[in-house]
């Protein structure tokens, strides 16, 4: 008997068969497929350029929470860095501590809430400190961002604002929703 | 040959191929991290700010004041919108219509700020009286109208009882 190579052998009934003889797994192809990573690196490129041209270096300044939903503007400036005054539908917040009730705002006819202006005239302090320790030139600026719910009352705002100008912050911003679709024919001042 | 460039260093009898071909494999790791990074670092919602100053606090630094311009006012109350120079009220006062997502329609106030600077094209100051029962969103909507319009330096005051 004659020395056969190792491998499938199928019986005599198959021999002459085109599929199982052997003759159809010399034409067989390679297992060995290269990728083609062209498209890979083409999507990556793009990606890369999306992510950068959306990259914001000033990061994100405002907390945002469900409860807080804000209205939204088409004249806006860039949002920078100072102390935020968040009010919820429930609670005035001031660096995550609640300092007032909407509720009791609400009601009560007073123009000052004392806790919100202790805490500012606290931060003032330290921004003053902290721009003489670094002797840096800069001045005060008196910016305030207020983070308010859109539905929140105007009552309950004139308060916000009556007592960050008391502590000294006139330069009051409302944080809003950039909505971008500024009409034709109007420009946007100072942008 | 095909695409490479001739150097030169040909070897009697047996030529050597000049086509190199680049390890992308370090190339898409740094993109898989740039990637990455990028996604962890992206700010998705885009929040700007408008800027204001209550009445009679201090206004922007930038903004000269000129009393001899007649000041704008606008009173936003609850169902209607007046809106005055100096001292005269300027037509009717506009009554609050919304639309289905319930946003004030300010194209009548747009075209009364337009009609205003027109006449008086250098005052860019407006004070906007607010009534204690208006929600903030529209408060919002009738500063960002008043600043696309032309008049950026804008005070929020309450209405003087």
């Amino acid at each position: 008997m004659a020395i056969q190579v190792p491998g499938k052998r199928y019986g005599e009934r198959l021999a002459k068969s085109h599929f199982f003889s052997g003759h159809h797994s010399s034409a067989r192809k390679s297992t060995n497929a290269d990728l083609l990573i062209t498209p890979l690196v083409d999507m990556f490129v793009i990606i890369v350029l999306f992510l950068i041209a959306n990259f914001s270096a000033t990061g994100e300044i405002l907390n945002m929470t469900k409860d807080v939903q804000l209205p939204s503007a088409s004249h806006v400036k860039e949002l920078e860095l100072a102390p935020v005054v968040m009010i919820s539908s429930s609670d005035v917040i001031m660096n995550g501590v609640a300092v007032a009730r909407v509720s009791d705002l609400s009601r009560e006819d007073y123009l000052s809430i004392p806790a919100l202006e202790e805490r500012l005239r606290e931060e003032k302090k330290q921004t003053e400190e902290l721009h003489i320790a670094a002797a840096d030139g800069q001045a005060f600026t008196g910016d305030v961002n207020i983070q308010g719910h859109k539905e929140i009352p105007f009552k309950v705002l004139k308060r916000v604002m009556f007592s960050c100008q008391n502590a000294g912050y006139s330069n009051i911003n409302f944080a809003v929703l950039d909505s971008g679709n500024k009409p034709e024919g109007t420009k946007t001042a100072e942008r | 040959m095909a695409g490479g460039m001739d150097l030169g260093t040909e070897v009697k009898g047996k030529k050597k191929a000049l086509d190199a071909t680049i390890n992308l494999v370090p190339f898409i790791d740094l993109m898989a991290v740039t990637i990455s990074f990028l996604i962890m670092t992206a700010v998705w919602t885009q929040i700007g700010r408008l800027q204001v100053s209550s009445a009679g606090g201090d206004s922007d630094p930038n903004q000269e004041k000129d009393d001899k311009l007649p000041q704008i006012t606008l009173l936003l109350a609850q169902k209607e919108i007046k809106i005055s120079v100096g001292s005269a009220q300027l037509g009717d006062a506009i009554t609050n219509v919304r639309d289905d997502k319930g946003q004030l329609d300010l194209s009548k106030v747009q075209e009364l700020l337009k009609k205003i600077r027109e006449q008086i094209p250098d005052q860019t100051a407006i004070t906007v009286q607010t009534e204690d029962d208006v929600r903030y969103e529209d408060l919002v909507r009738v500063i960002d109208e008043a600043i696309g319009d032309g008049l950026p330096a804008v005070s929020v005051s309450p209405v003087a009882t």
